[in-house]
């Protein structure tokens, strides 16, 4: 019996329980191990010089005197960190998007504050810091570009002289008749809706260790989403070979080329669909804007084959990422490469204020909706033009592009619009690079529930009634979105609303009005709905980007060691979301075991099954969980068939219950996993599997096609506000939510109140500032304020849990909070204080104008 | 690093020497006089589970207790420390017995990520010592300075007020 009673009793025992965590035995006593806390003996340390500059020429870089110093080992500037690296590749770019070639570190131009220009190794953190100092780089200042409007001026300092100006990319997209149904509509409001720029801001900042061991074996070990991303892209980016010897080395290893051409013919049979409905458009603009991607395509490409001894990556805990540590630093490959040329294990590990200059930065769109509508408040046709500012380099590998994509996919919500356009643009900055952050499309959510509510007061509707009228119900199902995924019941998104409207006590809302009032404040209740794919239909990704989802897929392994040890592999990478134990839960109850019986294996790039993204988009529960589900099922199916052979028994008549393998009825002459082995081993029938020798080993991946769904919700905030202050109190915060049913409703708490609380730091208190000349406003805590403990109030989470069709019915939740909450809190602003908001950032300076108490600037 | 009289002495090269108790160890330290005091626990010591999340002294995952008080160990060099009682994570649990706001914060799933989870802890460990009535809004008030990304800190004050019941009555306040 475990401490916790975490201790199986037979199918289905966990899933579905506040199991307590696994993690923390390690986590709440000190003991958990993050890149910071791994230091080998005689590791270096990297720091960096940074630009103080928006927008510069580098005239001149002197490195003499920070080389002079004690304990510094090398200083390696832009220009000569050429010579070790390539530059990084276009990913995931979409037809007519300009993408520039760029390398880690920067050499001719910077191109926002703290823009990496050299890198300092030391014997200390603190010599590197100091030499940092030393380094003396002339610059001559360009003009910063800081704002949209300064991008979209087609005279303005072009940030990457080959895109010919700031705008990367502009495509409209026509979903029906969109014309026809605004000429026919009663009515057309239209509304402008801006949001800044904010920050994932993981209280662990970015870091990576690049460790030698006595014998030279290399090993990475970083903080990072994905690791097997990051792996490919050290093994591309932070090395240099010419093409001649990448080839080369290709052609003479034969293992090599087989390996390649095994798993090329596997990967093309089994997504070769996919594949094909991929568009190459994308990469033939980049090759066509620049010539040299294509070279640099085949040489990195050459160089990716010719080895097979990378250095593996590795990652034990991880101090949240929230989509920034999905993302391949520069920094990452600067590091590397100066730490393979030197031979010598080398530490990064970023301070905050570099984090808030370049940890990532996210959500600056301004998007402006049109909807047409009928005075009986039928809502018709929507119009979108959006500008994203992606700032000056492009996220790597999840950024601008592919959220632009799925925004418009999204934007139409769960209503019935006839039709549907939109206009996506893609600005470049001087201002940090956009990364994916907790739901990246969020904003498509925020401006059209943003908007449903300025449709409703203009008509004089009740905001729910608006919703309820419009929205998809059971009635509808099977439909589809006009931009392409299909809907089914799973869209329970009008259901959410209900029910939220039964929690919310409407009648009782005059009174509290009354109430506020009385105090001198301002009452106000906003409602948000959404639906996000988590993981979506198996059609949402083609609508999206087609050949994506032959991205997504996750496998996993189950096995039994020969000593009896259960192990499941996944190539997710937890950090924060609690993967020890939802996956246990899943594995021991299909295994009929305990949680403490079950040990799982990730992070380790030699034993984490391949997969590039790892952890990210919500895909915990659906994608890795149901790659866990799969192999438990296949797990089960085989260990009782070898007891049904060793009991004499018909495998339909075992039972497992507590590690108890027996014919159901006759626990006594049960066998324990270990017994089980033990006799795999005698009858010789072990297996080959990963990292050794196994008495039973199931692979198996998990494919949204064919199943998935939408995990869904409606948030529902009441806000207070001081019109003498400004301040913005949430005296109650309510979130339904359906993402199907739960593994561990605590865990699912959990995530829906932390994604909230971000979305009301997002409304209330965070901001990564610029100035319009791009000079960055907020690189400390005290300029960019995460909301604590007197800030984030209790909010009430309540579960539907809508059944779906597919194979896996868990679906994702990690990212609903944060797409939810920036609408219904701007919401109840606007109901609170009787005016337009069309801003998501709302500090008391901007309540106190849009109350009329004080003149806007 | 050597122990020799009950004293654990380590030597990082230094050019000044701290003496002082560490989760009720006494130690004396080496190390360059301008090294945090958060430094020389993580690199010294080896006491990595004190955390640096922002070294500006506003996040609060490096707090630990000093002589009593809650303290952010990023903000104050080792040398100020000479001389005194500190006390961080790796030492609030007793014999392989969790702390009560180790075990209030297991089971009200207080952490996520938990990067932040010993400072929060040591932060709640000085409050408690201190005088264990609190109320909610005055446990949200004095955690004010910690910062969570992941939790939206509902679970942290619910661990707290566990805690806090345990502590009174033996009673952990799972429903």
């Amino acid at each position: 019996m475990s401490p916790d009673g975490n201790q199986g009793s037979g199918l289905g025992a966990f899933t579905g329980t506040s199991v307590k965590r696994v993690e923390d035995h390690r986590l709440l006593v000190g003991e958990g191990r993050y890149v910071a806390d791994v230091v080998p003996d005689g590791c270096l340390h990297a720091a960096f010089v940074r630009s103080p500059f928006p927008h510069a020429r580098i005239t001149g870089i002197d490195t003499a005197d920070a080389k002079r110093l004690p304990g510094v080992v090398t200083v390696v500037t832009g220009a000569e960190i050429e010579a070790l690296t390539n530059p990084i590749l276009p990913f995931l770019a979409l037809p007519g998007l300009y993408t520039p070639l760029y390398h880690c570190l920067s050499s001719e131009r910077v191109r926002f504050v703290g823009d990496p220009v050299a890198i300092v190794v030391a014997s200390s953190r603190a010599i590197a810091e100091d030499a940092v100092e030393l380094v003396d780089v002339t610059y001559e200042p360009l003009p910063g570009i800081g704002t949209l409007d300064a991008a979209l001026d087609t005279a303005s300092e072009p940030i990457w002289p080959k895109a010919k100006g700031n705008l990367l990319y502009d495509h409209t997209n026509d979903h029906g008749d969109v014309d026809a149904v605004f000429a026919d509509a009663d009515h057309v409001f239209t509304e402008t809706f801006r949001c800044p720029r904010q920050s994932n801001q993981p209280m662990e900042t970015r870091g990576i260790l690049v460790e030698f061991s006595a014998d030279g074996e290399i090993t990475v070990r970083a903080a990072t989403q994905a690791p097997h991303m990051l792996r490919w892209q050290l093994a591309a980016y932070a090395r240099k070979e010419s093409a001649a010897q990448a080839v080369k080395a290709f052609a003479t290893n034969t293992e090599r080329r087989t390996a390649f051409v095994d798993a090329a013919k596997s990967f093309f049979a089994e997504r070769g669909e996919a594949l094909q409905a991929s568009d190459n458009t994308a990469m033939q603009t980049q090759m066509k804007t620049d010539p040299r991607t294509a070279l640099q395509m085949m040489r990195t490409g050459a160089q990716l084959l010719g080895r097979d001894d990378y250095p593996h990556v590795t990652a034990d805990d991880i101090g949240g990422g929230f989509g920034a540590k999905g993302s391949v630093a520069r920094e990452e490959i600067a590091v590397a490469a100066v730490a393979f040329a030197l031979g010598r294990s080398v530490s990064w590990i970023e301070d905050r204020m570099e984090n808030l200059m370049d940890g990532g930065q996210a959500r600056e769109e301004e998007m402006t909706l049109s909807i047409a509508c009928d005075a009986d408040g039928t809502i018709r046709g929507l119009d979108v033009d959006l500008v994203l500012d992606q700032g000056a380099y492009p996220g790597n590998p999840i950024g601008a592009p592919i959220t632009v994509r799925i925004m418009e996919v999204m934007q139409p919500g769960a209503y019935r619009f006839e039709a549907f356009r939109q206009r996506s643009r893609i600005v470049t900055t001087n201002k940090g690079k956009y990364v994916a952050y907790r739901g990246p499309w969020a904003n498509e959510t925020w401006a059209r529930e943003r908007m449903v509510n300025v449709v409703a007061r203009r008509l004089g509707i009740s905001q729910t009634e608006i919703r309820r009228k419009n929205m998809y119900g059971d009635e509808d199902f099977p439909a589809t979105m006009l931009t392409g995924p299909s809907l089914d019941v799973t869209c329970s998104v009008r259901k959410t609303l209900e029910r939220a409207e039964e929690l919310a006590d409407l009648p009782g809302l005059d009174a509290l009005r009354a109430d506020a009032a009385a105090r001198g404040k301002r009452l106000g209740i906003g409602f948000a709905s959404y639906h996000e794919a988590a993981p979506g239909p198996p059609d949402y990704w083609e609508s999206v980007n087609p050949g994506t989802s032959a991205l997504l897929d996750q496998p996993a392994t189950a096995s039994v060691d020969t000593d009896g040890k259960i192990k499941i592999w996944t190539s997710q990478m937890p950090h924060g979301q609690s993967h020890e134990t939802t996956y246990a839960q899943l594995a021991a109850d299909q295994l009929g075991v305990g949680i403490d019986d079950i040990e799982l294996v990730y992070g380790h790039t030699s034993r984490a099954p391949f997969d590039l993204l790892g952890t990210g988009g919500s895909r915990g529960g659906p994608v890795g969980g149901g790659a866990v589900r799969k192999v438990g099922r296949g797990l089960r199916a085989a260990v009782v068939a070898k007891a049904a052979d060793m009991l004499e028994a018909n495998v339909d008549d075992i039972s497992i219950v507590d590690g108890n393998i027996h014919v159901a009825g006759v626990p006594a002459r049960g066998l324990g996993y270990a017994d089980l082995a033990a006799r795999v081993v005698a009858d010789g029938e072990t297996v080959e599997g990963k990292d050794g020798t196994y008495a039973f080993n199931v692979e198996d991946t998990y494919t949204s096609a064919g199943d998935g769904g939408w995990s869904v919700a409606t948030h529902v905030c009441w806000v207070e506000v001081d019109i003498e202050t400004g301040l913005v109190d949430i005296p109650r915060y309510l979130v339904v939510e359906d993402c199907g049913p739960i593994i561990n409703p605590a865990i699912v708490d959990g995530q829906a109140r932390g994604g909230v609380a971000q979305g009301i730091g997002a409304v209330l208190y965070e901001r990564a500032a610029y100035d319009d000349d791009a000079n960055l406003q907020a690189s400390t805590y005290m300029d960019y304020l995460i909301p604590t403990a007197t800030e984030v109030p209790r909010i009430e989470v309540e579960h539907m849990e809508t059944l779906s069709p597919g194979e896996n019915d868990h679906r994702g939740v990690g990212e609903g909070g944060m797409i939810g909450a920036p609408a219904a809190i701007t919401n109840a602003i606007e109901d609170a204080l009787d005016v337009t908001v069309n801003e998501q950032y709302l500090p008391p300076t901007r309540i106190l104008e849009l109350a009329g108490v004080i003149e806007p600037d | 690093m050597s122990d020799t009289m009950n004293e654990t002495h380590v030597a990082l090269g230094g050019d000044t020497t701290i003496s002082c108790t560490v989760n009720g160890q006494a130690v004396s330290v080496e190390v360059p006089v301008r090294t945090s005091l958060s430094d020389m626990l993580r690199s010294a010591l080896e006491l990595t589970g004190t955390h640096l999340g922002c070294e500006h002294g506003v996040c609060g995952a490096c707090t630990i207790v000093l002589d009593g008080a809650a303290v952010r160990s990023c903000l104050m060099l080792a040398v100020q420390a000479d001389g005194t009682e500190i006390r961080t994570i790796e030492g609030l649990a007793t014999d392989g017995t969790w702390h009560p706001i180790q075990q209030a914060m297991h089971d009200h799933h207080g952490f996520q990520c938990a990067f932040c989870s010993p400072g929060f802890m040591m932060t709640a460990v000085a409050m408690l010592e201190d005088d264990p009535n609190r109320t909610e809004a005055e446990i949200r008030e004095e955690l004010g300075g910690n910062l969570c990304r992941c939790t939206g800190y509902e679970s942290i004050i619910d661990g707290v007020l566990g805690a806090i019941a345990e502590m009174r009555d033996g009673d952990g306040g799972v429903a």
